[in-house]
C-alpha cells in the first residue's frame, strides 16, 4: 500500500476524517468535508490566535481596575470586513456544494432496484425477483443500486445509512425515499440512525458488495431456494428479527427464552410474530407465508429438541 | 436581669414569614432568585442523568442502564436541560437584572411574573413526576417524534406532553412580561441605542418565545390527541403525516436554540467590556446582529430534517438560510475579541467563563457550518457529530454564559461574593472536562456512531467513548466545586459592595442586594454606560 493511502486509511479508521468512501456519491460528500474543513481551520485560527495573543499581551499585570484601556467604540471598516469576508467564504462553500450536487444522485440504465423496509428492529430487503434478505444486503459491484427506503404504516421512523457508501435516508411510514450507491467489492457496516425505540442500538445493517457476475448467480439461486423453502431465510430472520431481544441462542434477554414448548406450535408462533405481545412489536406483520414458514421451520428445527444447541 | 417575656405588639403578617414571603412574593428579584435556584437544582438532576448516560457508554456492551432505562435517561436529560435549565435560568437572570438595568421599579406585571415562576416549577414537577408514571418516564427522545412517541405505552409520554404545555405557558407569560417591561419601563434617557446588550438579547429571546411557543403547543396538543383521543394527525396508517410533526416541532425547536444562546451572548457582551476596562466594540453591530440572528432563526427549521427526503429544493433553501446565520454570529465573535484589544484584562471568574465561551462557541459555530451543508449532514445527522455540535453551542455557549452570569451577578443578588480561587478551579475543570467529553464525539460521529444508542459493539469506538466519559466526570467534579463555592459564599464570604467590578450598567448603582424598591433615585441616562458616566462626573466634581 503506498504511503499516502495508508495514512488516509489510518485517519479514517481513527475517526479524524470520515469513513473512507467506496461509492462515487460518498466520495463527493467526503470532498465537501475537506472543503469545509479547510475554511473551518482557517476561521478557527483567525479567531483563536488574536484571542490568545490579546489575552497574553493585554493581561492586567497588576494594573488597578481603575485603569482603563483606550475608549475605542468601534470601527466601521473592520465591521464591514468581518461581515464581508465570512459572506465570501459562505458563498464559496455553498458554491462548492452546488458544484458537487449533480453527482450526489446516481443514475444508470442497468440499475438494481431494492426495496428497503425499516422495521422494529430490523431491515428487510426485497430484490426484484422477490427474494428477501434481513439486515445484510448483498449487492453487485460497480453497478448503481437504487434503494427505495420506507417503513410500513404501523411502524416508526428509522434511518438507513452505510457511511462508506451513502449518506443516511430516513425510512418514514407512508413515504418512500430513494438513495443510491455504486460500491466497490467489500463489506460495509451501518446502523439505524433515527431513534426507533427499545432496540434501536441493535438495529445494525451491512452491505456486502460482490462482483457483478457472482451477484446475478447468487440472486437467481437465492430466489429459487426461497420459493422452494430450502434457503437460509429462516436463519436470517431468527438472527435479525428474534435474536436481538431473545438472545443469540434464544436463551432469553428482553424477551423470554425459546424452548421446545414455545416453538412447537407453528400457529401460535405465527400469531405472536404477526401481532406482537407486550413489549414485542408485530415484527412479522405483512410477511408472506413463505417468509413465515421459513421462520417457524427454522425455530422448530433449532429449538424443538429441548435445550438450544450450543454456539 | 429580667428577661423579655412580652410578645411583639404587632404580629408579623403571615406573608412575611421566612418561607411564606418567598411563596407570596411578587418582587422581580426574589422571583429571579427562585427561578435561578430551581433551574440550578434541575441542572444538577440533568447533569446526574448525563453522568449515568456516559457511564453506560464507557465501553462496549455495558449493561448498567440499558434498554428503556437508557432511553428514559437521555429523553429526560435533553428535556431537562432545554426546558428546565437553560430557558428558565435566563428568565431568572432577566427577571433579576433587566428591571435593574433599565432603572425600573419592577417588571410590568409582577403578579403574572409570579405565576410564570410557579407554572415553571409546576411543569418541572409534572415532568419529574413522570418517573413514577405507569411505564416510567418518557422515552422517545426530547424531540419525541411520532409515530414512536404516539405509540409508546404508559403515561410517561403523556406527562411529558402536559409538563411541556405548562412550561410553555410559563415561558410565554414570562416573555410577554419582559417585552412589556423593556418597551415601557426604561428610565429617562435610556433610548434603544443606550440599552444594555443583555437587555437587547432578552428582547429577542422574548419575541422569539412569543412567536414560536404556540407552534409547540399546537404540536403537543395534536400529539396528545393522537395518543389519547381518536385523531391521527401524525399517524400514517390513517392518513396522517409524521413529518408534519417534525416541521411543527422544529419551527419551535430551532428558534428555541437561539432563545438559549442569545442571552448568553448578551451576558458576555456585558462582562467582556467590564473586565477589559473598555467599552464594547461595535455596540450597534452586536445589537443588530442579535436582531438578525433572531429573524433568520425563524427560517432555518428544516435543517434538522435533511435526512427526511424533503427534496433538494427545500434542502438548498434551508442550507443557505442556515449559512447566513453564521455571518451575524461571526460579527459578534469578532467584536468581542476586538473589545479585549489594548484593554486592561482582569481574569476574574466571570471573564474566564466569557473568554472560554468565545473559544468553545466558535468550535460549535464551525461544526454548525458542516451540518448546514446538507449532503454532509446526510453523513453526520443523528450521529455523535451532532451531539458534539449541540453541546459545543449549548454547554460551551449557553452554560458557559450561565456560569459567567452567576459569578458576575452573584454579589448583586446575594450581597456576598463567590470565592475566586474556587471559581478558577471551577472554570478550568469545566473547560478541560468539557473539551475532553465532547471533542472526541466529533470523531465518533465521523466513524458512524449514531446518537441515542444504549450500547455499541464496535471496539474501535471505545477509546473516544472512554475519553468522553472521563471528561464528563471531570465536569461533575467541577460542579461539586461550584456547590462548595456557593456554600462558602453563604458562610464565609465578606459582604459585597454595590459595584465590586466597577461596571457600567445601572444594576450596580444600587446596593447589593438592592432594596425592594430597587433605587432611591435613578440618574438620567446619557449613554450605554450610565454608571461610568456617573463615576466620571463625580471625579470631575471632586477636582
Amino acid at each position: 500500500m503506498p504511503e499516502p493511502v495508508a495514512t488516509a486509511t489510518l485517519l479514517a479508521a481513527s475517526g479524524l476524517t470520515p469513513v473512507k468512501p467506496e461509492s462515487p456519491n460518498a466520495e463527493r460528500i467526503a470532498d465537501l468535508f475537506w472543503f469545509v474543513t479547510f475554511f473551518a481551520i482557517v476561521v478557527f485560527l483567525v479567531v483563536a490566535i488574536p484571542l490568545v495573543v490579546f489575552i497574553v499581551r493585554y493581561r492586567s499585570r497588576g494594573r488597578s481596575r481603575g485603569e482603563e484601556g483606550p475608549q475605542i467604540v468601534g470601527n466601521t471598516n473592520l465591521e464591514i470586513a468581518w461581515t464581508a469576508v465570512p459572506v465570501v467564504i459562505l458563498i464559496l462553500i455553498a458554491g462548492f456544494t452546488f458544484y458537487k450536487l449533480p453527482g450526489l444522485s446516481l443514475e444508470a440504465p442497468n440499475e438494481l432496484e431494492v426495496q428497503v423496509e425499516g422495521r422494529q428492529f430490523y431491515w428487510q430487503y426485497r430484490y426484484p425477483n422477490g427474494a428477501i434478505a434481513i439486515d445484510k444486503l448483498v449487492a453487485p459491484a460497480d453497478r448503481v443500486v437504487r434503494l427505495h427506503v420506507t417503513a410500513p404504516d404501523y411502524d416508526v421512523i428509522h434511518s438507513y445509512w452505510v457511511p462508506a457508501l451513502f449518506g443516511k435516508m430516513d425510512a418514514i411510514p407512508g413515504r418512500t425515499n430513494e438513495v443510491e450507491f455504486k460500491g466497490k467489492v467489500g463489506t460495509y457496516k451501518g446502523q439505524c440512525a433515527e431513534f426507533c425505540g427499545l432496540q434501536h442500538a441493535r438495529m445494525l445493517n451491512q452491505i456486502q458488495v460482490i462482483p457483478s457476475e457472482q451477484f446475478d448467480t447468487w440472486l437467481t439461486e437465492q430466489g429459487a431456494a426461497q420459493t422452494a423453502g430450502r434457503s437460509d431465510l429462516g436463519e436470517q430472520e431468527f438472527t435479525g428479527v428474534c435474536a436481538k431481544c431473545h438472545g443469540d441462542r434464544g436463551q432469553g434477554d428482553i424477551g423470554p427464552a425459546f424452548s421446545a414448548a414455545t416453538v412447537s406450535s407453528a400457529q401460535s408462533v405465527e400469531q405472536i410474530v404477526r401481532e406482537g405481545r407486550n413489549k414485542m412489536p408485530p415484527v412479522g406483520r405483512g410477511w408472506s407465508d413463505e417468509q413465515m414458514q421459513a421462520l417457524t421451520a427454522y425455530l422448530q428445527q433449532r429449538f424443538a429438541q429441548g435445550s438450544p444447541p450450543g454456539g | 436581669m429580667a428577661s423579655r417575656a412580652e410578645t411583639p405588639v404587632y404580629p408579623v403578617p403571615w406573608y412575611q414569614g421566612r418561607v411564606a414571603s418567598w411563596v407570596a412574593t411578587v418582587d422581580h428579584k426574589r422571583i429571579g432568585i427562585l427561578y435561578i435556584l430551581t433551574s440550578l437544582i434541575f441542572f444538577l438532576a440533568g447533569g446526574i442523568l448525563a453522568l449515568l448516560i456516559r457511564t453506560q457508554l464507557i465501553a462496549t456492551n455495558v449493561d448498567i442502564f440499558a434498554h428503556d432505562t437508557y432511553n428514559e435517561l437521555f429523553t429526560m436529560h435533553g428535556t431537562t436541560m432545554v426546558f428546565l435549565v437553560v430557558v428558565p435560568i435566563f428568565a431568572g437572570f432577566a427577571n433579576y437584572v433587566v428591571p435593574l438595568m433599565i432603572g425600573a421599579r419592577d417588571v410590568a406585571f409582577p403578579r403574572l411574573n409570579a405565576l410564570s415562576y410557579w407554572l415553571f416549577l409546576f411543569g418541572g414537577v409534572i415532568l419529574y413526576g413522570s418517573w413514577f408514571a405507569e411505564g416510567g418516564a418518557a422515552k422517545a427522545g426530547w424531540t419525541s417524534y411520532p409515530p414512536l412517541s404516539a405509540e409508546t405505552a404508559g403515561n410517561g409520554q403523556d406527562l411529558w406532553i402536559v409538563g411541556l404545555h405548562v412550561l410553555s405557558l410559563a415561558s410565554l407569560a414570562g416573555a410577554i412580561n419582559f417585552l412589556a417591561t423593556i418597551h415601557n419601563m426604561r428610565t429617562a434617557g435610556m433610548t434603544w441605542m443606550r440599552l444594555p446588550l443583555f437587555v437587547w438579547t432578552i428582547e429577542i429571546y422574548s419575541a422569539l418565545l412569543v412567536l414560536v411557543l404556540p407552534a409547540l403547543s399546537a404540536g403537543l396538543t395534536m400529539l396528545l390527541l393522537d395518543r389519547q383521543g381518536w385523531t391521527h394527525f401524525f399517524l400514517p396508517g390513517d392518513g396522517g403525516d409524521p413529518v408534519l410533526y417534525q416541521h411543527v416541532f422544529w419551527f419551535f425547536g430551532h428558534p428555541e436554540v437561539y432563545v438559549m444562546i442569545l442571552p448568553a451572548m448578551g451576558i458576555i457582551s456585558e462582562i467582556i467590556p467590564v473586565f477589559s476596562r473598555k467599552p464594547i466594540f461595535g455596540y450597534k453591530a452586536i445589537a443588530f446582529s442579535t436582531v438578525a440572528i433572531g429573524f433568520y432563526s425563524l427560517l432555518v427549521w428544516a435543517h434538522h430534517m435533511f435526512a427526511v427526503g424533503l427534496g433538494w429544493g427545500l434542502d438548498i433553501w434551508f442550507m443557505l438560510a442556515s449559512l447566513i446565520i453564521a455571518v451575524p454570529t461571526g460579527v459578534k465573535i469578532f467584536n468581542w475579541i476586538a473589545t479585549t484589544w489594548r484593554g486592561n484584562l482582569i481574569f476574574d471568574t466571570p471573564m474566564l467563563f466569557s473568554l472560554g465561551f468565545i473559544a468553545v462557541f466558535t468550535i460549535g459555530g464551525l461544526s454548525g457550518i458542516y451540518v448546514a451543508v446538507f449532503p454532509f449532514d446526510w453523513q453526520v445527522h443523528d450521529t455523535y457529530f451532532v451531539v458534539a455540535h449541540l453541546h459545543y453551542v449549548l454547554f460551551g455557549g449557553s452554560v458557559f454564559g450561565i456560569f459567567a452570569a452567576l459569578y458576575y451577578w452573584w454579589p448583586k443578588m446575594f450581597g456576598r461574593y463567590l470565592n475566586e480561587t474556587l471559581g478558577k478551579w471551577h472554570f478550568w475543570l469545566t473547560f478541560i472536562g468539557f473539551n475532553l467529553a465532547f471533542f472526541p464525539q466529533h470523531f465518533l460521529g465521523l466513524m458512524g456512531m449514531p446518537r441515542r444508542i444504549y450500547t455499541y459493539t464496535d471496539s474501535s469506538w471505545e477509546l473516544y467513548n472512554l475519553l468522553s466519559t472521563l471528561g464528563s466526570y471531570v465536569m461533575g467534579l467541577a460542579a461539586l466545586i461550584f456547590i462548595a463555592n456557593v456554600i462558602w459564599s453563604r458562610r464565609r464570604s465578606p459582604r459585597a459592595v454595590s459595584d465590586p467590578w466597577v461596571a457600567d450598567t445601572l444594576e450596580w448603582f444600587t446596593t447589593s442586594p438592592p432594596p425592594p424598591h430597587n433605587f432611591d433615585k435613578v440618574p438620567y441616562v446619557t449613554s450605554a454606560r450610565p454608571l461610568r458616566d456617573l463615576r466620571r462626573r463625580l471625579a470631575e466634581e471632586r477636582v
